[in-house]
């Protein structure tokens, strides 16, 4: 298998050292690691964007004109959300909040929730017949990431990074962005019975991104000073035992975690770049917070090859799940739109596009109804909803997939979150039905025992 | 030297001479009849090597291997044996390759060992016991399962009379001979001693107990420091530690809101004492199964050890939303962890289809789903219904105790009362409903989370105000504004006659200093039943139950039924801080989960009347508000409200009566823990899905252990299920749990794939060793201690664990233990050694965690429970959360509560060394362990401190060379603790801490 190497656009932010020279040599080695697993890989890196709570699709990507003429239109049918519920006897269609309008030379029609989005829609493969088996925030948000609703399964980045291995041994392979915990907790970007080196690492936005990260030492002299020193200490010890892989893995992790510590902090140090790609992600100078934090550090860390970069909006809760008012709505996509295009916009420009691939989803989708029609909120929908890929190996500029005229069910091509896990890994030069991992007796895949690759959409 | 005389020889009917445990000092033997012949060798070949093409698929040439008339019958070329005469039987023909038509079979000829035993079995009259038989069981034939090692009964049979090895290194000498090399010479004494320690207690030894150690030249040094370890409460934390990884224990519930567990210390304390106390394995898992049952039989107060070991099915896992719609998934984790850690069999893969390899049946699956089924598992609570339910009692207290009868018998006399109330209120009221004429609205509307609303009043046919005579009732509800939650709101309510006398009306003047005193109260003119509160669901009920002061806030009172529905004030000058910041001198309605609660204001005038009212949600971020309607009921109603208040008050005063008897009774202890419940079989899920049921399957053992019908159908049937796990005739049972031991001491079981001795798991390097401790262990009544001494006494476990170019060649993995290997400390090792090393470490047993009150608890999915106590004691008594893992135990591959644990990774990744960098709780321990060895002043003495303190030894000079190179006493005179900091950080931190030779 081919070995690539991403070192000639990773600029260190290590300076050399007579002091520990041997520390430096191997940072910025990347071994382990493989550009694709059983067939051609189309994508080297994932950014994949969860919206927690559950977006409206009806409101945003899937356009229903006949949901808004029929307006108020009483309909029957036994929902998960509103069977045997009180005060939801009976139920009415609700028109969306915002309106619909064609965008781009494709002229695929996006709503005015996502404006700048909606610009970006030429690069984008819309899929707007998603559908999950759960219509709980905690099973759906569970599913969306292990394919598996109820139990602790890896999460599709640790699948990705124990299939592909890592590009950049300083940073880890597999990094969430999440200022809030989501739904699910941990398990959401946990490796479970894979390798604890495939878990995902949490970053959040603050003082210290990632846990032990600022160095305690009084300098950085003091730092190599120690970490010479306990490099000595450690090489008399192998050395009185008989070449061992494991010793010596814990005296190189040591190397790779001082390689973290400067890495780590300069691929979340925005000084270097532009007044106009801050611009493009709506950030000010020196802002360490928000979505578009979230976007332009993914951008630099796929750049420094990392495998797998998921960003959460928000959380467990001031989340899409707008029950009350879907004017929610409005202020939360404020806080994505601008980012998610300008992220687009950014990758295209650096050619990173070829490269990278860009997911957007959420849980589930929004009830195109409630119990009446005038309510302002609505309800959890996991029978359908919208979601999309950008980027390397996915068709622009399309749609795939069709729901009816209400946007309740799929009414064409529908896709489970088992065919869009395989999809993903597919562009990932895996097969989802050959990515197995033993455990307990059982060959265990992402996709379980379902998944089929969406071929339509790839390019 | 090792004990031999329990080794019974015993009466041999055949003496077979088995090569490949041959031995140049002492000849093994072991006594096999015919048929454990057949069994033992001969069912295997057959099995493995014969019946894909001569059985029951395929049948070639005529010809089937897979019972005896099979063979007996003429093939192509005729009889392919004759009994008692190998050389005249075609089969030893083919299978010898000396057929110039037939080698068989054509792909690989068969060992000579194999070859010789046919021969023998066919010599000796090839006694087969086996009839035609394609019975399947699960979706593989009884014949290949039956054929499977596992499944064999364990050999007992062993005579190792004049053996002068410990068996342990006799058998793993034997194999090592097959790659030719010997045991590596025993580790020092340092290192040995260090192994102890750490492997007995996962503690390390102190510099003191080392050199004592090193001092001793007795012959029994060794084994005094073993039976002191084994005799340390220690070896229970550390023993127990394991077991809770195989039996995934956690403090949480694991639901969408990991509600915690507050009982669920009981359970790691009862593991913890019974390793301790060396309770026999069969007792000790009889008890976790169905201890209820058998303390239930003879209830003594310290029997209650045997109820909390329960917990074991009871800290299943939960599911979901609401729990118990996902019992079935509760259940699987059940039989799942059942399976796995006490018989290494994978059963939860049955749930809905046949096991694809291994003999195990859906219906074995749901023969003990029904078991479980008809058990009682405690409800720990969750979103919809926050508060735990069906905890056991178990009582400490003397229950025969005359003045505990009596009073017992009144509470139950005063519950009998209450019930007859409960009945005659429910049939008022639904005379009462049907009173109440179709409501006029009034007005309506949501308000959403965080948000304030006026009530805007809708006019009545173009008129306002709003016409109203005596006992109409105007009526404002607040609902749940989706089914996962409610919220608390302010409400502001004020009536005004408009004409007349102008009256006024005002929810806070009339009600706060004054609430708790009736419902339904009286206004500030001195009218009776003017304001009610009422839980709407399924009808209208007045609020029943008070509270005052509620978790020490002075005016924080409430009107309640069960936690909601509720109405309350803050009465004081402050705002409280409760579940949500609480305006002083307001009123508030907190919804039900199910249903409305209301605020009802009965007429006491006729006339005309104006409403103005404002509401706002004062929890905001719990994401829902409420949804709220008033309506105006015309007719009088005042009178049934009457009636009702009545019936109210008597139920109230009941109430308070019967709180006070229980008042005096002893508090109840509680454990987490399941009881009986009638029993019941229950039907077949298709393919695991609960709602499509098949047939009915009746409560059982796994078919390929005999289907033993349970003893009571009317009883759960854990007992026989205890029983039947427990039974010295189970193959399993003793092989998986000596295997454990094993793997405890070497870091790999003897057979590798220990939670699971299935088909597709691994098959054990050394089988004779694993049956011959599985034999000892039965033998010495499932005396854990005993095996677990055996291993630590053999040559084997105290090998040096220097590597050699050969071995590495011969055996890369050590499958054959021809050193010991070195090991990684665990996750509780690491932080244990550390909080020992800085003198921190309170080594006294654990304690209840400090979860908040069970009435305060409100955990959601959006909110869930997610607190961390720590505390400096051993790390087994750790809060375990579920759903958010402990991050230091994360880093270092601690147990995932999950699921059943057999054996801890070991990875390596930077975050684990940016904690030995930079972790705030590391550099602290470091310090203190550099302020203990600050005091001794002088350099080379501090050095050696630290040394001694972290490594259990002296430095030597290349290592003292590198502590100067950090701190140079010439160069800097006034060294300080801190600077002594970061020489104890290279210690902790090095690789000869962190690992285990």
């Amino acid at each position: 298998m081919k070995k690539i190497s991403r070192r000639s656009f990773v600029p260190s932010g290590v300076l050399g050292s007579i002091l520990m020279p041997g520390i430096i040599d191997q940072l910025m080695a990347s071994d382990n690691q493989t550009s694709s697993l059983h067939h051609p890989a189309k994508a080297k890196s994932v950014i994949f964007l969860f919206m927690s709570g559950g977006v409206s699709h009806v409101d945003s990507f899937d356009p229903k004109p006949k949901l808004i003429s029929d307006h108020g239109k009483k309909v029957t049918f036994e929902h998960p959300e509103t069977k045997n519920r009180p005060g939801y006897e009976n139920i009415y269609l609700k028109k969306p909040d915002w309106k619909f309008s064609p965008r781009g030379k494709s002229g695929i029609e996006v709503s005015d929730l996502f404006p700048n989005v909606g610009n970006q829609i030429d690069e984008i493969a819309l899929i707007r017949s998603m559908h999950t088996s759960h219509s709980n925030h905690y099973n759906a948000t569970l599913g969306m990431h292990t394919g598996s609703f109820n139990f602790s399964r890896p999460s599709i980045g640790s699948w990705v990074s124990y299939g592909l291995g890592n590009m950049n041994k300083n940073l880890p392979s597999f990094l969430v962005i999440a200022p809030q915990m989501p739904y699910a907790g941990t398990q959401v970007w946990s490796s479970d019975f894979l390798p604890g080196e495939f878990q995902g690492t949490r970053v959040a936005p603050g003082n210290e991104p990632i846990t032990n990260l600022i160095p305690r030492a009084t300098s950085k002299e003091k730092q190599i000073q120690d970490l010479s020193a306990l490099d000595a200490f450690n090489k008399i010890h192998l050395g009185t035992r008989m070449s061992d892989d494991i010793l010596k893995a814990r005296i190189k992790s040591f190397k790779t975690a001082f390689g973290m510590q400067s890495e780590m902090p300069s691929a979340l140090d925005l000084s270097s770049e532009s007044k106009n790609t801050l611009d493009l992600y709506g950030l000010s100078p020196g802002q360490k917070d928000g979505f578009g934090w979230q976007c332009l550090v993914a951008r630099r860390l796929v750049e420094r090859g990392v495998r797998f970069v998921e960003l959460i909006h928000t959380g467990s809760s001031a989340n899409w799940d707008s029950h009350g008012n879907m004017a929610d709505h409005g202020v939360l996509a404020k806080q994505v739109d601008l980012p998610i295009a300008g992220l687009l916009k950014d990758l295209k420009m650096r050619g990173l596009m070829d490269d990278v691939l860009v997911v957007w989803t959420t849980e589930f989708g929004r009830t195109p109804f409630n119990n009446t029609a005038d309510n302002k909120g609505r309800e959890h929908h996991n029978w359908a909803f919208s979601s999309w890929l950008a980027g390397a190996g996915v068709k622009p500029g399309i749609t795939f997939g069709k729901t009816d005229e209400y946007g309740i069910k799929p009414a064409e091509n529908p896709v489970h979150i088992h065919d869009f896990h395989a999809t993903i890994l597919h562009l990932m030069g895996i097969d989802h039905e050959r990515l197995t991992y033993r455990h307990a007796g059982r060959d265990y895949r992402l996709t379980d025992v379902h998944g089929r690759v969406v071929s339509d959409i790839l390019s | 030297m090792f004990n031999l005389n329990h080794l019974k020889a015993i009466s041999m009917a055949v003496l077979v001479f088995i090569p490949w445990l041959s031995s140049p000092f002492v000849q093994l033997t072991l006594a096999q009849t015919d048929a454990d012949l057949f069994e033992s060798k001969i069912r295997p070949i057959f099995v493995e090597k014969c019946q894909k093409c001569h059985g029951p698929d395929k049948q070639k040439a005529g010809l089937r291997l897979d019972h005896k008339a099979g063979w007996q019958n003429p093939g192509d070329r005729g009889a392919i044996i004759v009994p008692g005469k190998p050389d005249e039987s075609l089969l030893l023909k083919v299978i010898s390759y000396n057929d110039p038509l037939l080698k068989m079979p054509p792909d690989k000829k068969l060992s000579d060992q194999e070859i010789n035993a046919i021969r023998l079995w066919v010599n000796q009259g090839a006694v087969d016991p086996r009839v035609l038989n394609d019975k399947k069981v699960g979706s593989i034939s009884l014949d290949q399962a039956k054929a499977h090692w596992s499944f064999k009964p364990v050999q007992n049979n062993f005579d190792l009379k004049g053996l002068n090895s410990k068996p342990i290194d006799f058998f793993i000498s034997q194999k090592l001979k097959e790659i030719n090399l010997p045991l590596s010479p025993k580790a020092d004494k340092r290192t040995l001693i260090r192994r102890l320690y750490y492997d007995i207690t996962g503690l390390p030894p102190s510099y003191s107990q080392v050199i004592n150690f090193l001092n001793d030249n007795s012959p029994n040094a060794t084994e005094k420091v073993i039976d002191q370890l084994f005799s340390s409460s220690n070896f229970g934390e550390n023993a127990g530690r394991r077991w809770l990884d195989l039996v995934r224990f956690a403090d949480t519930a694991g639901e969408n809101s990991d509600h915690p567990l507050p009982y669920a210390y009981k359970y790691r304390d009862y593991v913890i004492k019974s390793f301790n106390n060396n309770k026999p394995y069969d007792q000790f898992v009889q008890e976790q199964i169905a201890g209820d049952i058998y303390a239930a039989k003879n209830p003594t107060p310290s029997n209650s050890d045997q109820i909390i070991a329960t917990g074991f099915l009871a800290i299943a896992r939960r599911f979901g939303h609401e729990i118990e719609k996902e019992m079935h998934l509760t259940h699987e984790d059940a039989i799942d962890t059942l399976g796995k850690s006490l018989l290494g069999l994978t059963l939860g893969c049955a749930r809905c289809h046949d096991h694809k390899y291994d003999p195990i049946s859906a219906k074995d699956y749901y023969a003990l789903y029904g078991i479980l089924d008809s058990t009682r598992f405690p409800f720990p609570g969750c979103e919809p219904k926050q508060q735990p339910k069906d905890l056991v009692s178990i009582e400490t207290s003397n229950l025969a105790d005359p003045s505990i009868v009596a009073l017992q018998k009144k509470i139950e006399k005063q519950k009998a009362e209450l019930a007859k109330i409960l009945v005659e209120e429910g049939v008022f009221i639904q005379s009462f409903l049907a009173s109440i004429k179709t409501p006029v609205l009034l007005g309506k509307g949501v308000l959403k989370d965080g948000s304030e609303q006026d009530i805007a009043t809708t006019a009545i046919e173009g008129n306002l105000p709003i016409s109203v005579t005596n006992g109409q009732m105007i009526q404002l509800s607040l609902f749940p504004q989706k089914n996962h939650g409610m919220d608390s709101t302010k409400v502001e309510f004020v009536i005004q006659e408009v004409d007349g006398k102008r009256q006024l009306w005002n929810v806070k003047t009339d009600l706060i200093d004054v609430f708790l005193q009736s419902n339904p109260a009286k206004d500030s003119y001195g009218n009776l039943s003017v304001w009610a509160f009422f839980d709407c669901n399924n009808g209208l009920r007045l609020l029943p139950e008070t509270l005052l002061d509620f978790q020490k806030n002075i005016g924080l009172n409430i009107w309640k039924n069960g936690d909601t529905p509720s109405v309350f004030v803050n009465a004081s000058n402050n705002i409280i801080n409760a579940w949500t910041k609480l305006p002083s001198r307001s009123f508030f309605m907190h919804p039900g989960q199910n249903g409305a609660v209301s605020l009802a204001w009965f007429s006491p005038i006729k006339g005309k009347i104006s409403i103005q009212g404002n509401l706002k949600d004062v929890h905001p971020g719990g994401i829902d508000g409420v949804d709220w309607k008033l309506e105006l009921f015309n007719a009088n109603i005042q009178p049934s409200l009457n009636a009702l208040t009545l019936l109210a008050e008597k139920k109230k005063s009941l109430n308070i009566e019967l709180l006070k008897l229980q008042q005096s009774l002893p508090l109840p202890q509680l454990a987490y823990a399941v009881a009986e419940k009638p029993g019941k079989n229950i039907k077949l899920h298709l393919r695991g899905d609960p709602e499509r049921l098949g047939e009915e399957v009746p409560r059982r053992w796994l078919e390929i252990f005999g289907s033993n019908d349970i003893s009571n159908p009317s009883a759960s049937g854990r007992k026989d299920l205890a029983l039947w796990v427990t039974s010295p005739a189970n193959p399993l049972t003793a092989r998986v749990m000596v295997n454990r031991i094993w793997g405890h001491y070497f870091g790999k079981g003897i057979v590798k794939s220990s939670n699971d001795f299935g088909l597709r798991g691994e098959v054990p390097t050394h089988p004779e060793l694993l049956d011959w401790l599985a034999s000892e262990f039965i033998r010495s009544g499932w005396n854990i201690k005993h095996i677990h001494k055996l291993i630590v006494l053999s040559d084997a476990y105290q090998q040096s664990s220097t590597s050699s170019v050969i071995g590495l060649e011969k055996d890369t993995k050590n499958d054959f233990y021809w050193r010991m290997d070195k090991r990684r400390l665990k996750a509780e090792e690491i932080r244990d050694s550390l909080l020992f090393c800085a003198g921190d470490l309170d080594n006294t047993s654990g304690i209840k965690h400090p979860f908040p009150p069970e009435a305060t608890w409100n955990f959601t999915q959006h909110n869930p429970f997610n607190a961390n106590y720590d505390h400096n004691k051993r790390s087994v008594y750790l809060m375990v959360k579920r759903n958010s893992r402990h991050q230091f135990l994360g880093l270092f591959d601690g147990a995932d509560p999950n699921t059943t644990t057999p054996l801890r990774q070991v990875t390596t990744v930077p975050t684990q060394a940016l904690y030995f960098m930079n972790d705030p709780f590391f550099h602290l321990e470091a310090e203190k362990l550099a302020t203990i060895a600050f005091a001794f002043r002088e350099y080379e003495k501090i050095v050696n401190t630290l040394f001694q303190i972290s490594l259990q030894r002296p430095p030597t000079e290349s290592e003292k060379t590198i502590v100067l190179s950090l701190l140079n006493p010439k160069a800097d005179k006034n060294l300080t603790v801190k600077d002594w900091a970061s020489v104890a950080r290279l210690l902790l931190a090095s690789n000869e801490f962190v690992f285990l030779d």
